[in-house]
């Protein structure tokens, strides 16, 4: 698409690139932490909250919710060590076999800085068609030095919308659309719409 | 940019600040916007480290596992 539909400050680099140029916060510091780390051992997409906080909606949140790609035990024993090593603790469970076995149920588990309890990161393995679908038109949001993948603009509204619905999601869900309205796939968030009413049926 | 159009109630007069705040980030400089959302980040983040809850205690709240 042509630039001239850029919003100041975002450049869509391409349909799935953004360049944000911002001030960072201190929450996009914690998630660019954890990032750095969680990216070399699992492939994952940022959903909910976060994604209309990092495009500047004026609000906070107490936990990033992450969908991994469904690790084995060796990469998630791995994973976790990077994490414990580098001042993370899991919030659920000590036991690294515990902690695996939750998100092999499809339960979230949540990380902290160690001794902490918010923020913290709600990961869970993506196990339903619409969570795995998410990795496929990911979103990379280039910030500087660091890029963070998240859920598509489409998948994010719909998700909100038709899923989560509180008044809270529902005013992201319109942030978002408001913020890109020139790029959103109006149709793509219908399709989306009725895939999660049938899981949810 | 438009001026913000006050609600009728509290959940119009909340979608018309979200709207007009998407078209401040739309048509500001980023050191503008983020700064002002940077006061409410920091300090809403800053607020929710001071209150000290154990796993346990916020998993409940969560209705979430703990084992620990």
């Amino acid at each position: 698409m042509e630039n001239n539909t850029d919003i100041r400050n975002m450049e869509f680099v391409d349909n799935r690139t953004i360049k944000l140029d911002k001030t960072i916060n201190d929450l996009d510091r914690f998630v660019l932490k954890f990032i750095r780390i969680l990216e070399k051992h699992a492939d994952y997409v940022i959903v909910s909250g976060y994604v209309s906080i990092l495009f500047g909606r004026s609000r906070a949140t107490e936990d990033i919710d992450i969908f991994v790609k469904g690790l084995n035990k060796e990469s998630f024993d791995a994973l976790y060590t990077e994490l414990k090593n580098s001042g993370y603790w899991c919030l659920n469970a000590e036991s690294t076999d515990e902690v695996y076995s939750y998100l092999q149920e499809g339960l979230s588990v949540r990380f902290a800085d160690e001794g902490e309890t918010i923020p913290n990161f709600e990961v869970k393995f993506a196990k339903r068609k619409s969570a795995l679908m998410a990795f496929a038109d990911a979103l990379t949001v280039i910030m500087a030095d660091d890029k963070i993948r998240l859920s598509s603009l489409e998948r994010q509204i719909a998700y909100k919308r038709y899923y989560l619905k509180s008044d809270k999601d529902l005013e992201d869900a319109f942030y978002i659309e408001n913020l890109f309205k020139e790029r959103i796939n109006l149709g793509k968030v219908e399709l989306l719409q009725r895939m999660i009413e049938d899981e949810m049926a | 940019m438009k001026w913000l159009k006050p609600g009728k109630d509290n959940r119009e007069e909340r979608m018309n600040f979200v709207e007009y705040w998407a078209e401040y980030v739309r048509t500001h400089h980023s050191n503008d916007w983020s700064r002002q959302q940077n006061i409410i980040i920091n300090s809403q983040l800053q607020s929710a480290r001071s209150v000290r809850l154990t796993p346990r205690q916020y998993l409940e709240i969560k209705g979430e596992i703990c084992r620990r």
